[in-house]
């Protein structure tokens, strides 16, 4: 990629191609998996705030999800299992320069990663957590997750399931993330706007994305090829702007999609910083 | 040459770290070298506790103690846990009131009564420090002015007064005591 | 300024060595007996514009650790025996990503919770084998508030340097010594290379000479992937057979490589010896003043003690051995036997090599290893 095309990346019109290694084509995503659309909507909002990939920093956990961050164009950090919160503090708080981004799944953030995801929304340091929610470990095999819904059959729930599940937004929300969102694969650019405003938020922001696993989950319970489950998935979704008017009788444990929490709470860094810097005028008195 | 080997001895909360650290800091301002060391239980407060002092003017070839010169110990709990360590020669204080049952041996063991004159100056957790003022006038480690100096900058400046009163306290005990010729 | 004259905790030192050492981000979790290390960096981190941060726990510490190094920063974390076993995960991130780092491990007694304010030395195969798969990693084992101190420059050298994280294993005594010591104001540690040169033909793990690939900084300008999985000079994920080999092969070439600079031990009174002693931490200050009252009575015994337990100093403990003639090894420690296991592996075909063992929460005394050194001589 030549200087001048990377110059005017921001006043030509989104094309994903300028945003991911083209080297790492194909990509090793199932046909009909949702998280290919997670991935193009997080580089629209990226393009559409004219980010500078030089300080971009994807951080991803393991899983499928993990995966995301090789493709990306940017600063990219594929971590441990759980991790990449614990990861991206680290580096969030070591450079703050840097726009960082953390792809996360629900197994990574909500089972082994939960204790980090609950202490980030927490310190609501400034970073953007997309996590793809797609009820199930993919990558070892379909195995239940937090967030597999109740009868669902998974390779160790092969009864169905009988575990609640966890509401991840309830959940970011009550531990005090700045910024709080929800929204299906299949609504592209409303998807598009919503990590665009999780990014843009000072303080951490919490993007649950319900996505699809069509080949593994999708199979084993019936669900139809991609274009069903996402359907089904929109069905029950109510998007915030419909407010409590509509249908609720008829879709009584539907999800509320779009921004669901925005706080102006104090950002961690820059709040750290500031004492940092009265620490050091202090010593330098001293001196 | 051979190096003085010092313990502080009670229970967690005497402030028996305190003591050894401030006459670790008066010892080192006098040009010598010091390994303090310390053991407790896993517990903020009570439990038998512990300050070690090596001093020497290298820097000592092993920082924990084997024979004890001087032993203080200010609480029944720590009466004989040093026993193993104490030798001929060795100096053994203990506080009068609060240790019924002294170390017994070819060594010499004096009970003074620190917490009670500490509690005569207003605070009995001034103790540590009428300890200190003895065990400094007894044992001639330190010179007694190095020794105040160093309280003063290791401890609150509203406590001076109190600090100061309980070292003079205790070197006034040290005074007291006739030495008997070779020991 | 010239050096200064004080009174110092084993702990502190660390802190403060990491401080001149250039480290600017700590990320820790409370434990004992590690945790004055955190409690110093807390307060020195702010004044020379460094960042400290408390996490959730002892996976999140280490990991926040190498995500400040993958930003550009030298930094540390520093933990006890429980928490040392949770920062295994990420310790072998930082191994096969080649992600500078330093890790301090206090060593208290166990296994699990056991004993948190005693002394041990429990984990010396747990520096060198705690994190799982095929990997390397460098372990200095100071023996003084001094030497931890410089052990600690020195381990941010290394790892700076070599892009390895460093493990600087402490014992309790150690850590909460307090002695007399002069820190010098020179003392510094390096700074590893970072990328430069063009971006386009720019490979984050490609075989230098040196086998110490330049690390690509964020906001530089090359965009690199940096993972967990096995990966080619390229930085992606491979299981291509030859380019595993080369991989995982660096790792350990990089250090035989750099042995001289990595090595480092001290002897006392070798070079007639008949027994040697080999120790580290407390137990070889304890045997440095075994020797001292033995040579002092006309017993020849002597010393060995590494300062950089892992990679072990082979060739240098065979040399000492060898050239003092010693018929017996006594390696006395604070566990049931680990340092002995290299050292027999080392000497054992040709010498008597015993271990002298305490796993109480005392530390072995001199008057300990004097005894067990004479029984070695009777008739």
């Amino acid at each position: 990629m030549n200087m001048e095309t990377e110059m005017n990346l921001q006043d030509r019109p989104f094309d994903i191609n300028d945003y991911i290694r083209l080297n790492m084509m194909p990509h090793f995503l199932c046909p009909g998996c949702g998280h290919g659309i997670a991935l193009r909507a997080l580089l629209w909002a990226v393009h559409e705030l004219g980010l500078d990939k030089d300080r971009l920093a994807v951080v991803s956990g393991i899983g499928c999800s993990g995966r995301l961050s090789a493709y990306v164009d940017a600063n990219s950090f594929h971590t441990t299992h759980g991790r990449p919160l614990a990861f991206a503090t680290g580096l969030a708080l070591a450079r703050p320069d840097l726009t960082v981004i953390v792809i996360t799944g629900d197994g990574d953030s909500l089972a082994i990663g939960g204790n980090h995801l609950i202490h980030a929304c927490r310190r609501n340091l400034n970073m953007t957590c997309l996590m793809l929610n797609n009820e199930i470990y993919g990558m070892t095999g379909g195995q239940v997750s937090p967030t597999t819904s109740a009868d669902r059959y998974t390779t160790t729930t092969p009864a169905g399931n009988r575990e609640p599940v966890f509401d991840a937004c309830a959940l970011a929300a009550a531990a005090g993330a700045g910024f709080v969102g929800r929204e299906v694969t299949l609504q592209v650019t409303g998807l598009k706007d919503l990590i665009r405003k999780a990014i843009a938020h000072d303080g951490f922001s919490f993007v649950e994305v319900i996505s699809d696993c069509t080949e593994i989950y999708g199979r084993k319970n019936d669900l139809g090829a991609s274009p069903e489950m996402m359907l089904g998935q929109k069905a029950v979704m109510r998007p915030d702007t419909y407010r409590s008017t509509v249908d609720v009788p008829f879709r009584p444990n539907a999800l509320k999609t779009g921004v669901l929490q925005q706080t102006d709470r104090p950002e961690y860094g820059s709040s750290y910083r500031a004492m940092v810097a009265a620490r050091q005028r202090d010593s330098g008195e001293d001196r | 040459m051979n190096a003085t080997e010092i313990r502080f001895s009670g229970s967690g909360g005497q402030g028996l770290i305190t003591a050894a650290r401030i006459l670790a800091s008066a010892l080192v301002d006098q040009g010598r070298n010091v390994a303090q060391s310390q053991s407790y239980e896993p517990v903020s407060r009570g439990g038998l506790s512990r300050a070690d002092l090596i001093v020497s003017d290298g820097e000592a070839a092993y920082p924990l103690v084997s024979r004890l010169d001087f032993l203080l110990i200010l609480d029944q709990a720590a009466a004989h846990a040093s026993d193993d360590l104490l030798g001929e020669g060795a100096l053994v204080l203990v506080d009068s009131a609060l240790v019924r049952d002294p170390p017994q041996g070819a060594f010499r063991c004096l009970a003074l009564p620190f917490t009670e004159t500490a509690q005569g100056l207003g605070n009995k957790r001034a103790a540590n420090l009428v300890a200190l003022g003895a065990l400094v006038g007894l044992a001639e480690i330190c010179p007694f002015d190095a020794l105040e100096r160093a309280t003063a900058a290791r401890m609150p400046a509203r406590l001076e007064r109190l600090n100061t009163e309980a070292l003079a306290a205790g070197r006034a005990m040290a005074d007291a005591q006739v030495v008997p010729a070779g020991g | 300024m010239t050096s200064r004259r004080l009174n110092l905790q084993g702990n502190q030192a660390c802190a403060l060595g990491a401080i001149a050492a250039g480290c600017r981000f700590f990320a820790g979790y409370p434990i004992t007996p590690s945790s004055e290390i955190a409690e110093t960096m807390s307060g020195e981190l702010p004044r020379v514009g460094g960042t400290f941060v408390q996490m959730e726990d002892e996976i999140a510490s280490m990991a926040a650790v190498i995500g400040a190094s993958m930003g550009g920063v030298k930094a540390m974390t520093a933990t006890s025996g429980p928490g040392f076993s949770l920062k295994q995960e990420n310790l072998g991130y930082a191994c096969g990503a080649e992600i500078p780092c330093v890790v301090v491990n206090v060593m208290r007694g166990g296994p699990s919770t056991g004993m948190p304010t005693r002394p041990a030395q429990g984990d010396i195969m747990q520096a060198r084998w705690g994190t799982h798969g095929d990997h390397t990693v460098i372990v200095l084992a100071p023996a003084s508030v001094a030497e931890t101190y410089s052990e600690t420059i020195r381990a941010f050298d290394l790892s700076e340097r070599l892009r390895v994280p460093v493990v600087l294993l402490l014992d309790e005594v150690i850590g909460h010594l307090v002695e007399t010591v002069e820190l010098g104001t020179t003392a510094t540690a390096a700074t590893r290379k970072f990328a430069t040169g063009p971006r386009e033909e720019f490979q984050p793990y490609a075989v230098t000479e040196d086998l110490v690939p330049p690390m690509p900084r964020p906001g530089d300008g090359y965009r690199a992937h940096t993972t967990g999985l096995t990966h080619a000079p390229d930085g992606f994920p491979t299981q291509k057979p030859d380019e595993v080999r080369a991989a995982i092969g660096r790792l350990s070439d990089k250090l035989v490589l750099h042995r001289e600079l990595i090595e480092s031990w001290h002897s006392q009174a070798a070079d007639d010896a008949e027994v040697m002693i080999v120790a580290i931490g407390i137990t070889a200050r304890a045997a440095q003043k075994a020797v001292d009252d033995l040579r002092a009575q006309g017993v020849r015994a002597g010393l060995f003690r590494p300062v950089t337990l892992w990679p072990f100093p082979e060739q240098a403990l065979r040399d000492v051995v060898a050239k003092s003639g010693a018929r017996a090894v006594i390696v006395p420690e604070m566990n049931q036997g680990q340092l002995v296991l290299e050292v027999e592996r080392l000497l054992g075909r040709d010498l008597k090599v015993t271990g002298l063992n305490r796993f109480d929460g005392e530390p072995l005394s001199p008057a300990d290893i004097a005894a067990r050194v004479r029984e070695e001589l009777a008739p």
